[in-house]
Protein backbone atom coordinates (compact mmCIF):
# COMPACT_ATOMS: atom_id res chain seq x y z
CA UNK A 1 0.00 0.00 0.00
CA UNK A 2 1.40 3.42 -1.24
CA UNK A 3 0.77 6.81 -0.24
CA UNK A 4 -0.17 9.21 -3.28
CA UNK A 5 -1.42 11.73 -2.13
CA UNK A 6 -2.19 13.68 1.87
CA UNK A 7 -5.19 15.33 0.94
CA UNK A 8 -7.11 17.94 3.38
CA UNK A 9 -9.48 15.44 3.81
CA UNK A 10 -8.10 12.10 3.36
CA UNK A 11 -5.09 9.96 2.45
CA UNK A 12 -5.00 8.58 -0.36
CA UNK A 13 -3.07 4.97 -1.18
CA UNK A 14 -3.08 2.90 -4.17
CA UNK A 15 -3.27 -0.60 -3.13
CA UNK A 16 -5.59 -3.90 -4.67
CA UNK A 17 -8.76 -4.95 -3.72
CA UNK A 18 -9.77 -8.74 -5.46
CA UNK A 19 -6.61 -8.45 -7.62
CA UNK A 20 -7.92 -5.33 -9.37
CA UNK A 21 -6.16 -1.92 -9.18
CA UNK A 22 -7.60 -0.14 -6.55
CA UNK A 23 -7.46 3.86 -4.66
CA UNK A 24 -8.13 3.45 -0.89
CA UNK A 25 -9.59 6.86 0.44
CA UNK A 26 -9.19 7.07 4.28
CA UNK A 27 -10.90 9.93 6.03
CA UNK A 28 -8.80 9.93 8.91
CA UNK A 29 -9.46 11.05 12.82
CA UNK A 30 -8.18 14.93 12.90
CA UNK A 31 -6.94 16.03 16.30
CA UNK A 32 -7.81 18.81 16.04
CA UNK A 33 -11.52 18.88 15.82
CA UNK A 34 -13.41 17.16 18.70
CA UNK A 35 -14.26 13.94 18.34
CA UNK A 36 -18.04 14.06 18.07
CA UNK A 37 -17.91 16.54 15.62
CA UNK A 38 -15.14 14.39 13.50
CA UNK A 39 -16.63 11.40 13.68
CA UNK A 40 -20.00 12.90 12.54
CA UNK A 41 -18.13 14.89 9.46
CA UNK A 42 -15.94 11.80 8.40
CA UNK A 43 -18.95 9.14 8.69
CA UNK A 44 -21.61 11.68 7.01
CA UNK A 45 -19.12 12.36 3.96
CA UNK A 46 -17.60 8.84 3.79
CA UNK A 47 -21.12 7.38 3.63
CA UNK A 48 -22.74 10.58 1.38
CA UNK A 49 -19.08 9.83 -1.18
CA UNK A 50 -20.58 6.41 -1.99
CA UNK A 51 -24.19 7.00 -2.32
CA UNK A 52 -23.30 10.13 -4.82
CA UNK A 53 -21.04 7.96 -7.11
CA UNK A 54 -23.67 5.43 -6.77
CA UNK A 55 -26.47 8.00 -7.96
CA UNK A 56 -24.49 9.68 -10.88
CA UNK A 57 -23.57 6.53 -12.16
CA UNK A 58 -26.84 5.96 -13.13
CA UNK A 59 -27.14 9.39 -15.13
CA UNK A 60 -23.51 8.58 -17.39
CA UNK A 61 -21.25 10.64 -15.01
CA UNK A 62 -17.45 8.73 -15.60
CA UNK A 63 -16.53 8.27 -11.88
CA UNK A 64 -14.57 5.85 -10.26
CA UNK A 65 -16.39 2.84 -9.29
CA UNK A 66 -16.83 2.13 -5.47
CA UNK A 67 -15.83 -1.50 -4.72
CA UNK A 68 -15.84 -1.61 -0.79
CA UNK A 69 -16.96 0.84 2.03
CA UNK A 70 -16.70 0.85 5.61
CA UNK A 71 -18.17 3.43 7.25
CA UNK A 72 -16.73 2.72 11.08
CA UNK A 73 -13.04 3.16 9.78
CA UNK A 74 -13.82 6.00 7.02
CA UNK A 75 -12.57 3.41 4.37
CA UNK A 76 -13.58 3.25 0.66
CA UNK A 77 -12.12 1.55 -1.92
CA UNK A 78 -12.25 2.85 -5.61
CA UNK A 79 -11.22 2.03 -9.01
CA UNK A 80 -7.94 3.28 -10.02
CA UNK A 81 -7.64 5.97 -12.88
CA UNK A 82 -4.65 6.50 -14.77
CA UNK A 83 -4.69 9.48 -15.98
CA UNK A 84 -3.05 13.44 -15.17
CA UNK A 85 -4.88 15.87 -12.89
CA UNK A 86 -6.29 18.95 -14.99
CA UNK A 87 -4.50 21.44 -12.84
CA UNK A 88 -1.31 20.09 -13.77
CA UNK A 89 -2.04 20.06 -17.57
CA UNK A 90 -0.62 23.02 -19.92
CA UNK A 91 -2.79 25.99 -19.20
CA UNK A 92 -4.40 25.65 -23.29
CA UNK A 93 -5.29 22.27 -22.54
CA UNK A 94 -6.90 23.24 -19.31
CA UNK A 95 -8.70 25.93 -21.05
CA UNK A 96 -10.17 23.40 -24.18
CA UNK A 97 -10.79 20.89 -21.35
CA UNK A 98 -13.25 23.93 -19.16
CA UNK A 99 -15.68 22.81 -21.93
CA UNK A 100 -15.97 19.15 -20.80
CA UNK A 101 -15.59 20.05 -17.10
CA UNK A 102 -18.50 22.38 -18.05
CA UNK A 103 -20.79 19.43 -19.49
CA UNK A 104 -19.71 17.31 -16.59
CA UNK A 105 -21.15 19.73 -13.96
CA UNK A 106 -24.21 20.84 -16.46
CA UNK A 107 -25.19 17.20 -16.05
CA UNK A 108 -24.68 16.80 -12.48
CA UNK A 109 -26.88 20.28 -11.89
CA UNK A 110 -29.28 18.87 -14.82
CA UNK A 111 -30.07 16.05 -12.33
CA UNK A 112 -30.30 17.92 -9.01
CA UNK A 113 -26.87 17.30 -7.35
CA UNK A 114 -24.26 20.11 -6.87
CA UNK A 115 -20.33 18.48 -6.35
CA UNK A 116 -19.66 20.97 -3.43
CA UNK A 117 -16.01 20.94 -4.09
CA UNK A 118 -15.05 22.04 -7.98
CA UNK A 119 -11.22 21.94 -8.40
CA UNK A 120 -8.93 21.78 -11.35
CA UNK A 121 -7.51 18.64 -8.98
CA UNK A 122 -10.30 16.95 -8.57
CA UNK A 123 -10.76 15.88 -12.34
CA UNK A 124 -8.80 13.27 -14.05
CA UNK A 125 -8.08 13.41 -17.76
CA UNK A 126 -7.42 9.66 -18.54
CA UNK A 127 -7.31 7.72 -21.60
CA UNK A 128 -11.12 7.27 -21.62
CA UNK A 129 -12.18 10.84 -21.18
CA UNK A 130 -12.38 12.99 -18.49
CA UNK A 131 -13.23 11.48 -14.93
CA UNK A 132 -14.94 14.15 -11.78
CA UNK A 133 -13.62 12.84 -8.71
CA UNK A 134 -14.86 13.75 -4.85
CA UNK A 135 -18.12 13.46 -4.20
CA UNK A 136 -17.50 13.90 -0.18
CA UNK A 137 -18.67 17.44 -0.13
CA UNK A 138 -21.92 16.73 -2.75
CA UNK A 139 -25.96 17.12 -2.08
CA UNK A 140 -28.87 16.66 -3.34
CA UNK A 141 -30.56 19.90 -4.17
CA UNK A 142 -33.02 21.62 -6.58
CA UNK A 143 -31.89 25.09 -5.37
CA UNK A 144 -30.18 27.85 -8.03
CA UNK A 145 -28.30 29.38 -5.10
CA UNK A 146 -26.44 26.07 -4.81
CA UNK A 147 -25.62 25.51 -8.14
CA UNK A 148 -24.44 29.06 -8.52
CA UNK A 149 -22.22 28.11 -5.52
CA UNK A 150 -20.60 25.13 -7.82
CA UNK A 151 -19.60 27.51 -10.33
CA UNK A 152 -18.29 30.68 -7.71
CA UNK A 153 -16.31 28.48 -6.40
CA UNK A 154 -14.85 26.81 -9.92
CA UNK A 155 -14.61 30.31 -10.74
CA UNK A 156 -12.59 31.38 -7.58
CA UNK A 157 -10.41 28.81 -8.47
CA UNK A 158 -9.52 29.76 -11.89
CA UNK A 159 -8.94 33.31 -10.71
CA UNK A 160 -6.80 32.33 -8.01
CA UNK A 161 -4.96 29.11 -9.30
CA UNK A 162 -4.94 29.61 -13.01
CA UNK A 163 -5.02 33.44 -12.95
CA UNK A 164 -3.12 33.72 -16.40
CA UNK A 165 -6.21 32.15 -18.34
CA UNK A 166 -9.40 32.64 -16.22
CA UNK A 167 -11.25 34.61 -18.80
CA UNK A 168 -11.17 31.66 -21.47
CA UNK A 169 -11.27 28.78 -19.17
CA UNK A 170 -14.51 30.43 -17.76
CA UNK A 171 -15.54 30.84 -20.84
CA UNK A 172 -15.32 27.56 -22.08
CA UNK A 173 -16.74 26.07 -18.97
CA UNK A 174 -19.77 28.31 -19.67
CA UNK A 175 -20.07 27.24 -23.04
CA UNK A 176 -20.38 23.67 -22.14
CA UNK A 177 -22.59 23.79 -19.40
CA UNK A 178 -24.79 25.69 -21.26
CA UNK A 179 -24.72 23.04 -24.14
CA UNK A 180 -25.93 21.09 -21.21
CA UNK A 181 -28.98 23.37 -19.23
CA UNK A 182 -30.31 25.64 -22.03
CA UNK A 183 -29.58 29.41 -22.57
CA UNK A 184 -33.15 29.99 -19.91
CA UNK A 185 -31.53 28.22 -17.05
CA UNK A 186 -27.81 29.34 -17.21
CA UNK A 187 -27.89 32.75 -17.46
CA UNK A 188 -30.35 32.39 -14.42
CA UNK A 189 -27.51 30.72 -12.83
CA UNK A 190 -24.72 32.60 -13.73
CA UNK A 191 -26.71 35.81 -12.45
CA UNK A 192 -26.79 33.89 -8.92
CA UNK A 193 -23.30 33.76 -8.99
CA UNK A 194 -22.62 37.16 -9.03
CA UNK A 195 -25.50 37.63 -6.27
CA UNK A 196 -23.35 35.56 -3.89
CA UNK A 197 -20.05 37.46 -4.98
CA UNK A 198 -22.24 40.59 -3.85
CA UNK A 199 -22.77 38.70 -1.12
CA UNK A 200 -19.04 38.63 0.24
CA UNK A 201 -16.68 41.12 2.11
CA UNK A 202 -16.14 44.61 0.15
CA UNK A 203 -17.51 42.99 -3.06
CA UNK A 204 -17.33 45.15 -6.32
CA UNK A 205 -19.40 43.38 -8.68
CA UNK A 206 -20.81 45.17 -11.83
CA UNK B 1 13.71 56.14 4.55
CA UNK B 2 11.13 57.09 7.17
CA UNK B 3 7.54 56.35 7.03
CA UNK B 4 4.46 57.77 9.15
CA UNK B 5 1.47 55.63 8.78
CA UNK B 6 -2.03 56.22 9.83
CA UNK B 7 -4.79 53.39 10.64
CA UNK B 8 -8.10 54.47 11.29
CA UNK B 9 -10.10 52.20 9.50
CA UNK B 10 -12.38 50.42 12.60
CA UNK B 11 -12.09 50.94 16.21
CA UNK B 12 -8.08 51.46 16.54
CA UNK B 13 -6.97 54.95 15.28
CA UNK B 14 -3.01 54.19 14.92
CA UNK B 15 0.03 56.25 13.83
CA UNK B 16 3.24 54.43 13.73
CA UNK B 17 6.92 55.21 12.15
CA UNK B 18 8.76 51.91 10.48
CA UNK B 19 12.38 52.80 9.64
CA UNK B 20 13.37 51.04 6.06
CA UNK B 21 16.61 49.51 5.04
CA UNK B 22 16.81 47.76 1.80
CA UNK B 23 14.14 44.93 2.70
CA UNK B 24 14.59 45.16 6.61
CA UNK B 25 12.34 47.23 8.67
CA UNK B 26 12.41 48.14 11.80
CA UNK B 27 8.95 50.07 13.51
CA UNK B 28 10.43 52.82 15.95
CA UNK B 29 6.89 54.17 17.81
CA UNK B 30 3.53 52.58 17.07
CA UNK B 31 0.70 54.19 19.03
CA UNK B 32 -2.80 53.20 19.41
CA UNK B 33 -6.03 54.36 20.70
CA UNK B 34 -9.26 52.28 20.68
CA UNK B 35 -12.55 53.28 20.57
CA UNK B 36 -14.70 50.97 22.70
CA UNK B 37 -18.34 50.69 22.55
CA UNK B 38 -20.71 50.33 25.68
CA UNK B 39 -20.86 46.80 26.68
CA UNK B 40 -23.42 44.47 24.44
CA UNK B 41 -23.41 47.37 21.57
CA UNK B 42 -21.08 47.40 18.55
CA UNK B 43 -19.34 49.98 16.68
CA UNK B 44 -21.32 53.23 16.07
CA UNK B 45 -19.25 54.37 13.34
CA UNK B 46 -20.06 58.44 13.84
CA UNK B 47 -19.17 57.70 17.28
CA UNK B 48 -15.68 56.24 16.50
CA UNK B 49 -14.81 58.89 14.26
CA UNK B 50 -15.68 61.39 16.76
CA UNK B 51 -13.13 59.21 19.14
CA UNK B 52 -10.81 59.11 16.31
CA UNK B 53 -10.91 63.30 15.28
CA UNK B 54 -10.28 63.55 19.12
CA UNK B 55 -7.43 61.82 19.47
CA UNK B 56 -5.49 61.95 16.85
CA UNK B 57 -3.29 64.80 17.90
CA UNK B 58 -2.43 63.23 20.69
CA UNK B 59 -1.66 60.06 19.33
CA UNK B 60 0.06 61.44 16.46
CA UNK B 61 2.67 63.61 18.70
CA UNK B 62 3.16 60.63 21.09
CA UNK B 63 4.10 58.55 18.14
CA UNK B 64 6.61 61.44 16.83
CA UNK B 65 7.91 61.65 20.61
CA UNK B 66 8.41 58.16 20.83
CA UNK B 67 10.40 57.40 17.76
CA UNK B 68 12.44 60.90 18.54
CA UNK B 69 11.57 61.79 15.07
CA UNK B 70 10.77 64.81 13.63
CA UNK B 71 8.05 65.21 11.05
CA UNK B 72 10.10 66.98 8.76
CA UNK B 73 12.44 64.05 8.53
CA UNK B 74 9.51 62.26 7.54
CA UNK B 75 9.87 60.74 3.85
CA UNK B 76 6.56 59.38 3.35
CA UNK B 77 3.09 59.52 5.20
CA UNK B 78 1.03 56.78 3.89
CA UNK B 79 -2.63 56.11 5.31
CA UNK B 80 -5.66 52.73 5.74
CA UNK B 81 -7.40 54.09 2.30
CA UNK B 82 -9.71 50.84 2.77
CA UNK B 83 -11.71 48.56 3.11
CA UNK B 84 -13.26 50.08 6.25
CA UNK B 85 -16.02 52.56 7.46
CA UNK B 86 -16.24 55.61 5.98
CA UNK B 87 -16.28 58.33 8.74
CA UNK B 88 -13.42 56.54 10.43
CA UNK B 89 -11.47 55.96 7.14
CA UNK B 90 -11.99 59.90 6.31
CA UNK B 91 -10.71 60.90 9.45
CA UNK B 92 -7.21 58.86 9.09
CA UNK B 93 -6.94 60.74 5.55
CA UNK B 94 -7.59 63.88 6.53
CA UNK B 95 -5.03 63.69 9.11
CA UNK B 96 -2.18 62.75 6.66
CA UNK B 97 -3.57 65.19 3.79
CA UNK B 98 -2.96 67.97 6.47
CA UNK B 99 0.26 66.42 6.97
CA UNK B 100 1.66 65.92 3.63
CA UNK B 101 0.44 69.42 1.85
CA UNK B 102 1.94 71.46 5.06
CA UNK B 103 4.93 70.09 5.43
CA UNK B 104 5.42 68.51 1.28
CA UNK B 105 5.81 64.87 2.00
CA UNK B 106 4.55 62.67 -0.81
CA UNK B 107 1.57 60.66 0.21
CA UNK B 108 0.51 57.22 -0.05
CA UNK B 109 -3.53 55.68 0.16
CA UNK B 110 -2.95 51.98 1.07
CA UNK B 111 -4.85 48.95 1.02
CA UNK B 112 -5.60 48.01 5.10
CA UNK B 113 -5.49 44.06 4.62
CA UNK B 114 -2.42 44.00 2.20
CA UNK B 115 -0.87 45.89 5.46
CA UNK B 116 -1.99 42.93 7.70
CA UNK B 117 -0.40 40.12 5.36
CA UNK B 118 3.09 42.19 4.55
CA UNK B 119 3.64 43.46 8.13
CA UNK B 120 3.15 39.89 9.30
CA UNK B 121 5.58 39.12 6.50
CA UNK B 122 8.08 41.65 7.78
CA UNK B 123 7.87 40.77 11.17
CA UNK B 124 8.31 36.60 10.71
CA UNK B 125 10.41 36.35 7.94
CA UNK B 126 7.70 34.20 5.87
CA UNK B 127 8.72 33.90 2.27
CA UNK B 128 6.31 32.52 -0.02
CA UNK B 129 3.01 31.75 2.49
CA UNK B 130 -0.28 30.68 2.03
CA UNK B 131 -2.23 33.05 4.46
CA UNK B 132 -5.49 33.19 6.23
CA UNK B 133 -6.42 36.37 7.51
CA UNK B 134 -8.28 36.35 10.20
CA UNK B 135 -9.90 40.05 11.49
CA UNK B 136 -13.25 41.54 12.24
CA UNK B 137 -13.46 43.07 8.06
CA UNK B 138 -11.63 39.68 6.63
CA UNK B 139 -11.65 35.74 6.55
CA UNK B 140 -9.65 35.24 3.97
CA UNK B 141 -6.99 32.52 2.78
CA UNK B 142 -4.66 34.06 0.05
CA UNK B 143 -1.81 33.21 -2.04
CA UNK B 144 0.66 35.46 -4.06
CA UNK B 145 0.60 34.62 -7.93
CA UNK B 146 1.64 36.52 -10.94
CA UNK B 147 1.30 40.45 -9.04
CA UNK B 148 -1.86 39.96 -6.84
CA UNK B 149 -2.70 38.21 -3.78
CA UNK B 150 -5.36 35.82 -4.79
CA UNK B 151 -8.15 34.52 -2.59
CA UNK B 152 -8.22 30.86 -2.84
CA UNK B 153 -10.71 31.02 0.23
CA UNK B 154 -13.06 33.19 2.33
CA UNK B 155 -16.11 33.66 4.26
CA UNK B 156 -19.50 33.62 2.14
CA UNK B 157 -21.51 35.62 4.44
CA UNK B 158 -20.41 37.30 7.93
CA UNK B 159 -16.31 37.08 9.25
CA UNK B 160 -15.06 35.12 11.99
CA UNK B 161 -14.77 38.07 13.75
CA UNK B 162 -18.41 39.23 13.37
CA UNK B 163 -19.21 36.32 14.42
CA UNK B 164 -17.11 36.31 17.51
CA UNK B 165 -18.38 39.87 18.46
CA UNK B 166 -22.01 39.08 18.03
CA UNK B 167 -22.45 36.55 19.48
CA UNK B 168 -20.05 38.01 22.85
CA UNK B 169 -22.19 41.29 22.47
CA UNK B 170 -25.49 39.40 22.20
CA UNK B 171 -24.00 37.86 25.39
CA UNK B 172 -23.71 41.30 26.88
CA UNK B 173 -19.89 41.50 26.79
CA UNK B 174 -17.68 44.62 25.56
CA UNK B 175 -16.50 44.53 21.76
CA UNK B 176 -14.08 43.11 20.79
CA UNK B 177 -15.51 39.96 21.83
CA UNK B 178 -13.10 37.54 20.88
CA UNK B 179 -10.32 37.52 24.49
CA UNK B 180 -13.43 37.39 26.40
CA UNK B 181 -14.68 34.08 24.39
CA UNK B 182 -11.59 32.88 24.14
CA UNK B 183 -11.20 33.01 28.34
CA UNK B 184 -14.98 31.19 28.73
CA UNK B 185 -14.10 28.16 25.98
CA UNK B 186 -10.63 27.43 28.20
CA UNK B 187 -13.15 26.68 31.05
CA UNK B 188 -15.60 24.03 28.90
CA UNK B 189 -15.05 20.42 27.05
CA UNK B 190 -18.47 19.96 26.47
CA UNK B 191 -19.29 19.96 22.67
CA UNK B 192 -22.81 20.70 22.01
CA UNK B 193 -23.35 20.27 18.02
CA UNK B 194 -23.31 23.50 16.09
CA UNK B 195 -23.70 23.41 11.73
CA UNK B 196 -20.39 22.92 10.35
CA UNK B 197 -20.21 24.76 6.62
CA UNK B 198 -17.95 24.32 4.73
CA UNK B 199 -18.19 24.81 0.90
CA UNK B 200 -15.20 23.78 -1.17
CA UNK B 201 -12.10 26.27 0.71
CA UNK B 202 -15.19 28.63 1.56
CA UNK B 203 -17.27 29.09 5.19
CA UNK B 204 -20.30 30.34 6.13
CA UNK B 205 -20.64 31.38 9.70
CA UNK B 206 -24.22 33.16 9.28
CA UNK B 207 -26.08 29.59 10.27
CA UNK B 208 -23.77 28.89 13.22
CA UNK B 209 -23.92 32.49 14.53
CA UNK B 210 -28.02 31.64 14.80
CA UNK B 211 -27.64 28.12 15.91
CA UNK B 212 -25.07 29.35 18.96
CA UNK B 213 -27.65 31.98 20.15
CA UNK B 214 -29.71 29.27 20.47
CA UNK B 215 -27.56 27.33 22.91
CA UNK B 216 -26.55 30.05 24.57
CA UNK B 217 -29.18 29.44 27.53
CA UNK B 218 -27.47 26.39 27.90
CA UNK B 219 -24.38 27.77 29.28
CA UNK B 220 -22.21 30.54 28.42
CA UNK B 221 -18.79 28.51 29.03
CA UNK B 222 -20.06 25.50 26.58
CA UNK B 223 -21.55 28.10 24.02
CA UNK B 224 -18.15 29.50 24.08
CA UNK B 225 -16.55 25.95 23.63
CA UNK B 226 -18.68 24.45 20.70
CA UNK B 227 -18.61 28.13 18.75
CA UNK B 228 -14.71 28.03 18.75
CA UNK B 229 -14.53 24.26 18.11
CA UNK B 230 -16.52 24.50 15.07
CA UNK B 231 -15.68 27.92 13.63
CA UNK B 232 -12.10 27.53 13.82
CA UNK B 233 -12.25 23.56 12.79
CA UNK B 234 -14.11 25.11 9.73
CA UNK B 235 -11.54 27.46 9.04
CA UNK B 236 -8.98 24.69 9.82
CA UNK B 237 -10.49 22.57 7.26
CA UNK B 238 -10.30 25.60 4.67
CA UNK B 239 -7.35 26.10 5.21
CA UNK B 240 -6.24 22.94 4.97
CA UNK B 241 -7.54 22.28 1.59
CA UNK B 242 -6.33 25.37 0.54
CA UNK B 243 -2.80 24.10 1.47
CA UNK B 244 -3.20 20.53 -0.21
CA UNK B 245 -4.17 22.24 -3.41
CA UNK B 246 -1.30 24.71 -3.59
CA UNK B 247 1.40 22.69 -1.94
CA UNK B 248 2.46 25.73 -0.14
CA UNK B 249 5.40 25.10 2.04
CA UNK B 250 4.91 28.00 4.83
CA UNK B 251 0.95 29.01 6.44
CA UNK B 252 0.86 32.57 7.94
CA UNK B 253 -1.67 34.44 10.02
CA UNK B 254 -2.52 37.50 10.54
CA UNK B 255 -5.42 39.70 11.57
CA UNK B 256 -7.04 40.31 14.87
CA UNK B 257 -8.44 36.95 15.94
CA UNK B 258 -4.29 35.14 14.60
CA UNK B 259 -4.38 36.34 18.88
CA UNK B 260 -6.44 33.29 19.50
CA UNK B 261 -4.47 30.33 21.42
CA UNK B 262 -6.63 27.93 20.43
CA UNK B 263 -7.12 29.06 16.35
CA UNK B 264 -2.98 29.03 16.24
CA UNK B 265 -3.20 25.08 18.32
CA UNK B 266 -5.41 24.24 15.21
CA UNK B 267 -3.35 25.18 12.61
CA UNK B 268 0.23 24.22 13.74
CA UNK B 269 -1.32 20.80 14.10
CA UNK B 270 -2.32 21.16 10.62
CA UNK B 271 0.86 22.32 9.40
CA UNK B 272 3.03 19.56 11.25
CA UNK B 273 0.52 16.78 9.14
CA UNK B 274 1.76 19.14 5.40
CA UNK B 275 5.10 19.31 6.82
CA UNK B 276 4.61 22.89 6.47
CA UNK B 277 6.52 26.22 8.17
CA UNK B 278 3.81 27.77 10.59
CA UNK B 279 4.08 31.65 10.99
CA UNK B 280 1.61 33.79 13.28
CA UNK B 281 1.95 37.64 13.83
CA UNK B 282 3.32 38.54 17.05
CA UNK B 283 0.28 39.73 19.24
CA UNK B 284 1.16 43.15 19.56
CA UNK B 285 0.63 43.45 15.52
CA UNK B 286 -1.86 41.03 14.57
CA UNK B 287 -4.70 43.41 14.89
CA UNK B 288 -4.90 47.02 13.48
CA UNK B 289 -2.00 48.97 13.99
CA UNK B 290 -0.13 52.23 12.14
CA UNK B 291 2.73 50.08 11.29
CA UNK B 292 1.39 47.99 8.58
CA UNK B 293 0.15 51.10 6.89
CA UNK B 294 3.49 52.91 7.39
CA UNK B 295 5.12 49.97 5.46
CA UNK B 296 3.38 48.78 2.71
CA UNK B 297 3.94 53.07 1.94
CA UNK B 298 7.32 52.26 2.59
CA UNK B 299 6.85 49.25 -0.12
CA UNK B 300 5.20 51.32 -2.63
CA UNK B 301 7.25 53.87 -2.31
CA UNK B 302 10.47 51.78 -4.10
CA UNK B 303 8.52 51.08 -7.41
CA UNK B 304 6.15 54.42 -7.71
CA UNK B 305 6.09 58.25 -6.61
CA UNK B 306 3.35 59.08 -3.86
CA UNK B 307 -0.33 60.61 -5.43
CA UNK B 308 -1.47 63.64 -6.32
CA UNK B 309 -3.64 65.23 -3.27
CA UNK B 310 -7.06 65.03 -5.64
CA UNK B 311 -6.38 61.41 -5.64
CA UNK B 312 -6.02 60.77 -1.81
CA UNK B 313 -9.41 59.33 -1.25
CA UNK B 314 -11.00 56.24 0.66
CA UNK B 315 -12.57 53.50 -0.67
CA UNK B 316 -14.91 51.52 1.80
CA UNK B 317 -15.25 48.68 -0.24
CA UNK B 318 -11.60 48.04 -1.87
CA UNK B 319 -10.91 43.99 -1.96
CA UNK B 320 -7.39 43.18 -1.35
CA UNK B 321 -7.34 40.88 -4.57
CA UNK B 322 -7.63 44.38 -6.72
CA UNK B 323 -4.87 45.73 -5.83
CA UNK B 324 -1.49 45.40 -8.06
CA UNK B 325 1.69 44.42 -6.16
CA UNK B 326 5.11 46.08 -7.96
CA UNK B 327 6.84 45.42 -5.24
Amino acid sequence: MKLVKKGAEADIYVTTWNGQNSILKIRKKKDYRVNSLDIRIRTLRTIREAKMIYEVKSFGISTPIVYFVDEKKCEIYLQFIKGKLVRDLPMKQIVKICTDIGKIVGTLHKNGIMHGDLTTSNFILSQRGLVILDFGLSQKTDAIDDYAIDLRLFKEVLNSAHAQIVVGAWASFIQGYQSILGNTLTERIVNQVLVIEKRGRYANVV
Amino acid sequence: MLGLGIESTAHTFSCAIVEKKGKQGKILSDVRKIYRPPEGEGIHPREASRHHAEHSSEVLSECLRKSNVKIDDLDIISYAAGPGLGPCLRIGAVVARSLSSYYDIPIYPVNHALGHIELGKMLTGAKDPLVLLVSGGHTMILAFLSKKWRVFGETLDITVGQLLDQIGRHAGFASPCGPKIEELASKSIEYLPLPYVVKGNDVSFSGLLSATKRIIPKGIESACFSLQETAFSMMGEATERALAFTGKKELLVVGGVAANKRLSNILSSICARHHCKFFVAPKEYAGDCGSQISWIGLLESSKKPGVNLENTFVKQSWRLDTVEVLY
